[in-house]
């Protein structure tokens, strides 16, 4: 096993894979943009490696700077995370090639995988289902729309090179191709610096579920089962839960047979996720992402096993320890997503400075944050600022726990998805289990909740005590707004009925 | 003192006034019986009301507060008195701005319109990135481009103007 590892990697999942390599008694580094130099990840790391910069491109995403610390610092091994690096090929072997360990699949396999175009035709010559479509991308409004002639609307437009929902697309009709054709190629651009575009079917009340799996570098594989992630705000996941209310044990043996055939097929090692997309029963290959989730604590809590320990166990060389027989699925786990932003106004971004927070706990509760009073919520990086992860031995009770658990979090100074979320678990459907990816835009997620008396109460008296404060900060302005008062009264300024009413000391 | 507090779009009235060192709140009216203790000075607050507790959060001064109960935020307006009649004169003043503004931080990664073109409601006007995620602003009417307050490749605040609308068909005289 390593005695010490590189993470390059920032935020939550930074952390994440921290806490589990410093417990096998690996010593981790940590690297930081200029921003992040208060962070947690860096705070809590055995050696900090400062990258400069503030921007992505300046910090997380040099891959020489990152190669650099790691040499330094004598990291025997990278460990990606997820986002920034950790489905780039050109990075993993650049890695081995500085005689290091990468840990993640090896690159031809996150090269097959990355490009959904090559992904769907190995998928389809391995015999895995796919969802009608084009094979080949396009890279203007009018083949697009030609193309969509064909398929038959509604299309869902992907970027070839995508991931994380950035640049997707759901065109219902044909005059709305050119403008979404424009943004989600615009957006590919920026992100993944290729505009192509391919289209597909899209498919009515669809879910999304996944498959995780783990191989080793000796030819074993096995899947943990499945997650269901079908509440979604902007194409991006908000509520993920396993096991899927509409997946029975048969089907899961089904889904995870595909998803190894998948990995397979690409000569995947570590730890993957298979993506489906379930349509009335049925189930397609949508896409392989080569590298640990956002999610992957749900998986984690009704299997017992700790993906990043065996990420680090199969990039080290190790036989899986367990084989497919061995794995048990127990109870269900949820996990939200705490983003910064406005559900009330389309899940915009939301910055800010935490400068107040309170944490929830208690029984089968789990938080992976990397949140702190004091931190900036800027606009370069991800909105995500922790996960909540509850674990019950059925669907209502770990309902029941996420809710209390989340009307026990607090996150002064950003707005979060929280109030959201809390919507989706008292939603009728989402109880019921029936639900597809469609469920969060058919909500109203305008100002909710039962307590406004509280809140318009305790509005009140703040600012009443905070005006107070202040006069009695500054006894001067007091002295003066007391005068003024008493003018007021004596009837100096006739008419000024509403300046007597004003609250002692609050100043015009 | 009376606020004037408005809540998920209902209007309360809350009077405060301190006797005897001690605070007494009407409620539209009635009689609360009311604990109010600050726990740090970061806003949070232990409420009570009657029998009922409340672990609140509270953010801001402003008239505008956001108030958070039970994992809900609710987004409150205070005003006082003279606050109140102060607004109701400004409201009446303004009734109709033109003006597009950005609801978020972000980078103008492309203008889709240029100054005198005339656009319908819904007209894409400009590609705004944030946190890496494109939005197209739309307009939010029929108008003309009567002003581009940014460039492409220009970043801009929360609030900021992006681009004046003016009315397709000016009023005579």
């Amino acid at each position: 096993m390593f005695q010490r590892i590189l993470i390059a990697n920032r935020g939550e999942i930074a952390l994440r894979i921290l806490r589990t390599a410093r417990e096998m008694g690996i010593e981790c580094v940590a690297v930081f943009s200029d921003f992040d130099k208060r962070a947690l990840h860096a705070r809590l790391a055995d050696l900090a490696v400062g990258l400069g910069g503030s921007l992505p491109s300046q910090s997380y995403l040099d891959m020489e700077k990152i190669i650099a610390a790691a040499q330094k610092t004598g990291a025997q091994a990278i460990h990606p995370g997820y986002g920034f690096l950790a489905e780039n090929a050109v990075f993993a072997e650049r890695v081995r090639a500085a005689g290091l360990v990468w840990i993640g699949p090896p690159p031809a396999a996150i090269r097959a995988m990355g490009d959904k175009i090559t992904s769907r035709r190995v998928m389809q010559a391995a015999g895995v289902p796919v969802v009608p479509g084009l094979v080949d991308p396009v890279d203007d409004a009018a083949a697009a729309s030609a193309a969509a002639q064909s398929i038959g609307y509604p299309i869902a437009l992907k970027a070839a090179a995508g991931g994380g929902g950035k640049g997707i697309r759901i065109v219902r009709e044909q005059k709305d191709m050119a403008s979404a054709f424009r943004t989600a190629s615009g957006e590919a651009k920026a992100a993944f610096g290729d505009g192509r575009v391919y289209l597909e079917r899209y498919l009515d009340q669809p879910r999304h579920v996944e498959i995780q799996v783990l191989f080793d570098a000796h030819g074993h594989g096995v899947h943990l089962g499945e997650r269901e992630c079908s509440v979604q705000r902007r194409h991006q996941k908000l509520i993920e839960e396993a096991p899927s209310p509409v997946v029975d044990a048969a089907t899961r043996a089904a889904m995870g047979a595909t998803a190894l055939a998948a990995g397979r097929a690409v000569g995947y090692e570590g730890a993957g996720t298979v993506e489906f997309l379930w349509s009335r029963g049925m189930f397609y290959f949508l896409e392989m992402n080569t590298r640990l989730q956002v999610e992957h604590p749900v998986t984690e809590m009704i299997t017992g096993i700790d993906l990043v320990r065996e990420q680090l166990c199969v990039a080290a060389g190790e036989p899986l320890s367990f084989a497919q027989d061995a794995v048990r699925f127990q109870g269900h786990a949820i996990e939200v997503r705490v983003n910064a932003e406005d559900p009330t106004n389309g899940f915009l971004p939301s910055t800010g400075t935490i400068h107040n927070l309170r944490l929830p706990g208690g029984p089968w509760v789990r938080i992976d944050s990397c949140m702190y009073r004091g931190m900036e919520v800027g606009v370069n990086y991800d909105p995500m600022l922790a996960k909540v992860i509850v674990w019950a031995h059925d669907r209502p009770g770990a309902i029941a726990r996420m809710r209390r658990t989340l009307q026990e979090l607090n996150v002064g100074g950003v707005r979060t998805g929280v109030p959201a979320a809390l919507a989706v678990l008292e939603n009728q459907r989402f109880l019921s289990g029936d639900f597809d990816t469609h469920l969060l835009e058919t909500m109203d997620l305008s100002a909710r909740g039962d307590e406004a008396r509280a809140a318009a109460v305790a509005a009140a008296i703040q600012r009443w005590y905070g005006a107070r404060r202040r006069s009695l900060e500054s006894p001067k302005e007091g002295l003066r707004a007391a005068w003024a008062r008493r003018g007021l009264e004596a009837g100096t300024r006739p008419g000024s009925w509403a300046a007597a009413a004003r609250a002692p000391g609050e100043g015009p | 003192v009376k606020y004037f507090v408005t809540v998920n779009g209902q209007e309360h009235e809350v009077e405060l006034e301190e006797r005897l060192g001690r605070i007494e709140v009407r409620l539209d009216g009635a009689p609360l019986s009311v604990r109010y203790e600050e726990v740090d000075r970061l806003g949070q607050v232990a409420l009570f009301l009657g029998e009922r507790a409340y672990g609140v959060s509270i953010e801001g001064q402003g008239p505008t507060s956001l108030v958070t109960v039970a994992g809900h935020v609710y987004q409150v307006t205070l005003e006082d008195e003279r606050e109140r009649a102060a607004h109701a004169a400004e409201r009446e003043g303004q009734r109709h701005g033109g003006e597009v503004k950005s609801i978020m931080p972000g980078v103008v990664v492309e203008l889709l319109v240029s100054e005198g073109q005339e656009v319908e409601a819904g007209t894409p006007l400009l590609i705004l990135e944030a946190m890496k995620m494109q939005n197209e602003i739309s307009a939010p009417g029929p108008g003309r481009v009567a002003r581009l307050h940014v460039a492409r490749g220009e970043a801009v605040g929360s609030g900021a103007k992006l681009i004046t609308l003016a009315p397709t068909s000016p009023p005579q005289g």
